[in-house]
């Protein structure tokens, strides 16, 4: 250290803050030509059992399975039979569908808030086929197919969506703040970040335990930068955690592109390297390299081979919620530009080609999931919608917070429900 | 036909109101369910708004540039009235009207002040006394009986209206416990000096040395004598409770039952219940007596002396000693033994109300078989209650108390509560009183006997 | 019946719930082989194994995090925060998930655990190992807070925060770990041997939670504290002569209301002692339920004893402590006829 003479500090260059810029704003066009896509097939694929040094270079290449000719080819084909296919494509269809109808039900004003995942169902729907119903999911909000994947009955979504009657989770919830033990979908945080540690020590619990169910923790690309991030990351990989961490980098948090959380640096697949855990960077718009790569994580975990961080790199084609206006921030026509397309196309048109599908059973399957979605809507609305409740059973506000009532929110609740009868 | 109003939903987490941006239908036209009617404007987006209905608009906001507030009317459609979705009422005001009425019903709930003994009404004691003695109640013909600050005669009140006391207790300081006990004497604090900052309660203490018993008993002016003449119900009431003393030779006995448990459940169900009636412990009460009956029907009977034929009924159709503006009167609940406790609160209820308001019939206040009286958190702690002619059986319910009691060794505090029942000992012994006394205990101490079928 | 401190006490109860119930699993930092920086886990590794007690990062976000995940599983974390000043990381997880995950869930996702940590200065630890920060989670719903004051209370109120079904912050007044605090730093520590409340039974025992102790009987006023402060403010109202009655609180959420209300009724004089900063401290809360409850016998203003409203300073420490000084003046005023 020394103290630099005034006159070479007055000359030294200036220091400038970097505030980093997305490539597109309203008005522009877009262009992704920028962005490389490798081609289907071209990652190599390392045993499950490898060293996590070896899936290194995987963190800045692509993991893809479908070409352009829709075909599934390279290391990573999961070699699916067209049943399961099928079964993927109609949970994507259904949840699109279901997303579609509860933003309108808002619009309508039966509730207070929705957030569509439209341009990311792959992910969900294909992690759900890949993994056994019976292992434990920490989910963002954007993971909505998860549960429809799972069989969770759609008017149930939807009550706790109108937080209803039939809410399970009695009205106390934002909607798609959705919980469900028995389908293995933990509660949903509103303060983001929160589940990708604990999903690290549900699976450190089964890990004590002896169990054989493994943890998936979500995340999206924004909430990377919270410190649960790193929280999760480093119990993961200090006590080599049977847990798959998923990065969803849509890359969009809001109106904050995803350089804002660090994406012009290095990939969130990259985190993976400092940390010595395994990581992959997967085309989350190609719901066979979804399926590939998490069946790849879960038998490493299930074999105490460590945890795998995986980046699903999509785009987010809506806005983030309906309270917000993607045309603000950036080109409303970003999302047909996106060059890794559309998951539900990609898949539909890989049926076509393998000659498991046709148009009409296409649009039949459309018609049915239209179908399905309006009469859940119908029994759920049943029960009640937003603007009706909030009146009846003022007391069960009161109960949960603890195991008992303690006297005091006794106190509060006989408080509460006296205003009632004013 | 039917006219829907679409109200601007919040559709942004919490705005005030949104700028119409376009229009995308008008007055006339016919849209379907979803249809887009507008596009409106906040500070977070723009949003399309779509139709929860099919129908013919009818009615428009405003222009375009107009603001609209979250929570007003943006369209008025007109639609199948038949056909309405079930879901359309939904911003509209019926469910508040719905509560409205269950309101309703709650604010019977706690007017009904003949069976309400809970713990905490019997705690709220020395804060509220002011607050009771405002409440309107009835004349009574008996002397004024003690000299409590609220029924200080007209002068002497006056000089203690509330607004002139607040201006004395302004100038006047004191501890809160000073206030209290001069509260409780019926001191106005002004009229305390003090040597000090404030009025401590060694002032208070020379104050009532030099004011003696005046503090209490002056000013208090002698009342008229009053005759009243003895008509009507009252009249009534006079005459058989005369006829029930002279020919009925009474014996009662008072039992002892904890109810802790039932408090507990009592509370449970008033919680979840939704848009039933508060209950209170008459309906479990009465549950219990309809399962203890059919073990000693001779208590559920009434008795012709001048035929000497004693009726055993098969039914239990429960008298229920009511205080009315005009008297006592028993309104009857019949064939009690059928009815759920959610059911027997909501009869309660509406018969002790109608008697109170001099809406019953007349066959709804006679042919009990068996009378409760209940005086709620003023049952004293035991009574000897007047058998109801031609019945031959009566219980009193006495207040609910927690008590320091033993069990299996321990000293615990538990809620208590006496029943006093009176019988015809022309027809009933003792020992079927004391069995029938056992039997009631078995149900009420045990909630969950009481309540299965 | 052996006689233990606080940490010995601490540690029994540890052992002792460990071996009823195979999923207790204790983790916090330097807990694992070295039994922790005031060896309150010293020996559980040996016994119990790595898989059961072990070592954490310095990540007080990831320790409480990851014991919401376990909890999630179903089995119990009995975690430790090596100081209380070291729990702001984790201040996120137990406020938005710890606290309200059984409501939020609907009760399908309790919480049971115990968050450990010691807290409280008077041992020169400076700003950064010397806070009160209780009054940030008795804030919180959800959340149980429970702070003992002898080895005997240390020991059935872990057993009981242990088997409690709802998340317990268990503060414990390191100032008073080997030996009881008259608030006098100038004189020799008194060891916990020579005080009553050091006869610890062994085996299984709990002392209820929600229930505070009456440790001093009296009539002319009602002295509310907890923790550390129990004994300083025994210490003062012994040395005042005056006919105190000293109630420590043990649980302040949930409060025992019933003891406070009929104790203050009686004496109709309140003081509260806490080592927190003064301003939306525990002691504002007890002193508002105080005025609420007991308005109408209350004879003089409620008083509150706290530390200042700055941070621990190092060298100043005894100048900011709520000593016998402070305590003398707090009980004149409260006193004065």
């Amino acid at each position: 250290m020394s103290d630099k003479d005034p006159a070479l500090r007055a000359n030294a260059p200036r220091l400038q803050l970097h505030v980093p810029e997305p490539l597109f704003r309203p008005g522009d066009t877009p262009d992704f030509s920028g962005i490389k896509v490798p081609a289907a097939g071209s990652a190599p694929r390392p045993d499950t059992s490898a060293p996590a040094v070896d899936t290194h270079p995987l963190t800045t290449n692509l993991v893809r399975v479908l070409d352009e000719q829709h075909r599934a080819v390279g290391p990573w084909d999961p070699k699916l039979d067209a049943d399961t296919l099928r079964k993927i494509l109609k949970d994507m269809v259904t949840v699109r569908v279901f997303d579609d109808r509860m933003y309108r039900s808002q619009r309508q004003g039966k509730t207070s808030f929705y957030m569509k995942c439209t341009g990311e169902e792959a992910i969900a729907t294909a992690t759900a086929a890949a993994l056994d119903r019976d292992d434990m999911h920490f989910p963002t909000y954007r993971q909505q197919g998860l549960l429809v994947a799972r069989g969770y009955p759609l008017a149930s979504m939807m009550n706790q969506i109108y937080s209803n009657k039939g809410d399970p989770l009695k009205g106390r919830q934002l909607p798609i703040m959705y919980s469900d033990k028995a389908h293995g979908f933990f509660s949903i945080s509103g303060n983001l970040g929160t589940q990708f540690p604990q999903a690290v020590g549900w699976a450190m619990a089964a890990a004590i335990k002896g169990d054989s169910r493994i943890c998936m923790g979500w995340i999206g690309d924004g909430a990377t930068a919270e410190g649960d991030f790193h929280s999760a990351l480093t119990f993961a990989a200090v006590y080599n955690v049977p847990v798959i961490l998923a990065v969803v980098n849509n890359q969009w948090a809001i109106s904050s592109f995803s350089g804002i959380a660090g994406a012009e640096r290095a990939t969130f697949a990259q985190r993976a390297v400092g940390y010595g855990v395994a990581g992959l960077r997967v085309d989350g718009n190609d719901a066979l390299a979804v399926y590939a790569a998490v069946q790849w994580s879960a038998e490493r975990a299930r074999t105490n081979a460590g945890p795998t961080l995986i980046e699903f790199f999509t785009y987010r084609a809506e806005g983030h919620s309906t309270s917000d206006d993607p045309s603000g921030y950036r080109p409303i026509d970003e999302a047909k530009a996106w060059p890794l397309g559309d998951p539900i196309e990609r898949l539909k048109a890989h049926l076509l080609a393998l000659d498991e599908w046709d148009e009409k059973r296409h649009s039949a399957l459309t018609a049915e999931a239209d179908a399905t979605v309006r009469a859940a809507q119908k029994e759920s609305e049943k029960l009640g919608i937003l603007p009706q409740q909030g009146k009846d059973n003022v007391g069960s506000m009161f109960d949960d917070v603890y195991s008992d009532v303690p006297w005091h929110i006794a106190e509060q609740r006989d408080a509460a429900l006296a205003e009632g009868r004013d | 036909m039917a006219n829907y109003e679409f109200k601007l939903p919040d559709i942004g987490e919490g705005i005030a109101e949104a700028e119409i941006v376009a229009w995308h239908v008008k007055v006339g036209d016919v849209i379907g369910e979803d249809q887009q009617i507008a596009d409106m404007m906040t500070d977070k987006a723009t949003v399309e708004m779509e139709s929860p209905v099919a129908g013919k608009v009818v009615q428009l906001a405003g222009e375009v540039g107009d603001q609209v507030p979250i929570g007003s009317v943006l369209a008025v459609i007109e639609t199948d009235g038949a056909g309405a979705d079930v879901s359309l009422p939904a911003s509209g005001q019926d469910g508040q009207e719905t509560t409205a009425e269950g309101e309703r019903t709650d604010t019977v709930a706690m007017a009904d002040g003949a069976v309400a003994p809970t713990a905490a009404q019997e705690q709220a004691m020395p804060s509220v006394g002011e607050e009771r003695a405002s409440e309107p109640t009835p004349v009574r013909p008996e002397p004024v009986e003690g000299l409590s600050s609220t029924k200080q005669p007209q002068e002497r009140h006056s000089a203690s209206t509330s607004s002139s006391r607040t201006a004395g207790d302004a100038k006047v300081l004191a501890s809160p416990a000073v206030r209290a006990r001069a509260r409780d004497l019926g001191i106005d604090l002004a009229q305390v000096r003090t040597a000090s900052d404030r009025i401590r309660h060694s002032d208070l203490d020379a104050y009532l040395l030099y004011n003696g018993g005046s503090v209490c008993g002056r000013g208090l002016a002698p009342r008229q004598d009053e005759t009243i003449k003895v008509v009507g119900l009252r009249r009534k009431i006079a005459e058989n409770m005369a006829e029930a003393k002279r020919r009925i030779p009474h014996f009662t006995l008072v039992e002892e039952f904890d109810v802790t448990d039932l408090e507990d459940t009592r509370a449970m169900m008033n919680r979840d219940r939704g848009t039933n009636p508060k209950l209170t412990l008459l309906p479990f009460l009465i549950t219990a007596i309809s399962k203890a009956l059919p073990d000693w029907p001779m208590l559920n009977a009434t008795y012709d002396d001048d035929a000497s034929v004693i009726t055993r009924h098969g039914a239990l159709n429960l008298g229920m000693a009511t205080q009315t503006p005009n008297g006592l009167m028993v309104p009857v609940i019949r064939d009690a033994q059928a009815m759920s406790v959610w059911q027997l609160a909501t009869e309660a209820l509406r018969l002790a109300e109608a008697a109170r308001t001099g809406k019953a019939a007349r066959e709804e206040l006679s042919g009990s078989s068996i009378t409760l009286s209940s005086l709620g958190p003023m049952g004293g702690i035991t009574s000897t209650p007047v058998i109801n002619r031609p019945e031959v059986a009566i219980i009193a319910v006495n207040k609910v108390e927690e008590k320091v009691v033993v069990l299996d060794g321990e000293i615990e505090v538990r809620k208590r509560m006496n029943l006093s029942l009176s019988c015809d000992h022309r027809v009933v012994d003792g020992w079927d009183a004391a069995n029938f006394m056992q039997t009631l205990k078995g149900y009420i101490e045990n909630p969950i006997r009481l309540l299965s079928a | 019946m052996p006689t233990m401190n606080m940490i010995q006490a601490l540690n029994d109860a540890h052992k002792v719930a460990m071996r009823a119930d195979n999923d207790i699993v204790v983790f916090g930092e330097d807990i694992g082989f070295f039994g922790g920086v005031f060896r309150v886990t010293e020996g559980l590794q040996k016994e119990f194994g790595k898989t059961r007690v072990f070592d954490a990062p310095i990540s007080e976000g990831g320790i409480v995090a990851t014991a919401v995940g376990m909890a999630a599983y179903g089995i119990k974390p009995v975690i430790e925060i090596q100081f209380a000043d070291y729990i702001y990381p984790g201040y996120d997880q137990i406020v938005s998930e710890v606290a309200k995950m059984r409501y939020r869930t609907a009760g399908e996702w309790p919480m049971p655990m115990v968050i450990r940590t010691p807290y409280g200065g008077g041992i020169f630890g400076g700003q950064t190992h010397s806070q009160s920060p209780e009054s940030l989670f008795t804030h919180i719903a959800g959340l149980k807070v429970v702070i003992p004051s002898t080895p005997h209370d240390a020991k059935g109120l872990l057993l009981a925060a242990i088997e409690d079904p709802d998340p317990v912050i268990f503060f414990e007044p390191k100032r008073i770990y080997n030996g009881p605090f008259d608030g006098h730093h100038d004189r020799p520590v008194t060891p916990w041997t020579k005080h009553p409340a050091s006869d610890v039974p062994e085996g299984h025992y709990t002392v209820p939670l929600g229930k505070a102790a009456v440790v001093r009987k009296g009539h002319a006023l009602t002295v509310l504290a907890y923790g550390t402060m129990v004994h300083v403010a025994l210490a003062a109202v012994e040395e005042q002569g005056l006919d105190a009655e000293v109630i420590d609180l043990r649980t302040l959420v949930p409060l025992d209301i019933a003891t406070i209300k009929r104790s203050v009724e009686k004496t109709g004089r309140c003081l509260i002692a806490q080592e927190a900063p003064r301003t939306s401290g525990f002691a504002a809360e007890l002193s508002a339920l105080v005025q609420e409850r007991c308005f109408y016998h209350l004879e003089a203003p409620v008083e509150r004893v706290t530390g200042w409203d700055t941070p621990y300073p190092h060298a100043y420490e005894w100048a900011y402590f709520p000593g016998p000084k402070r305590l003398k003046r707090a009980l004149e005023k409260v006193m004065a006829d």
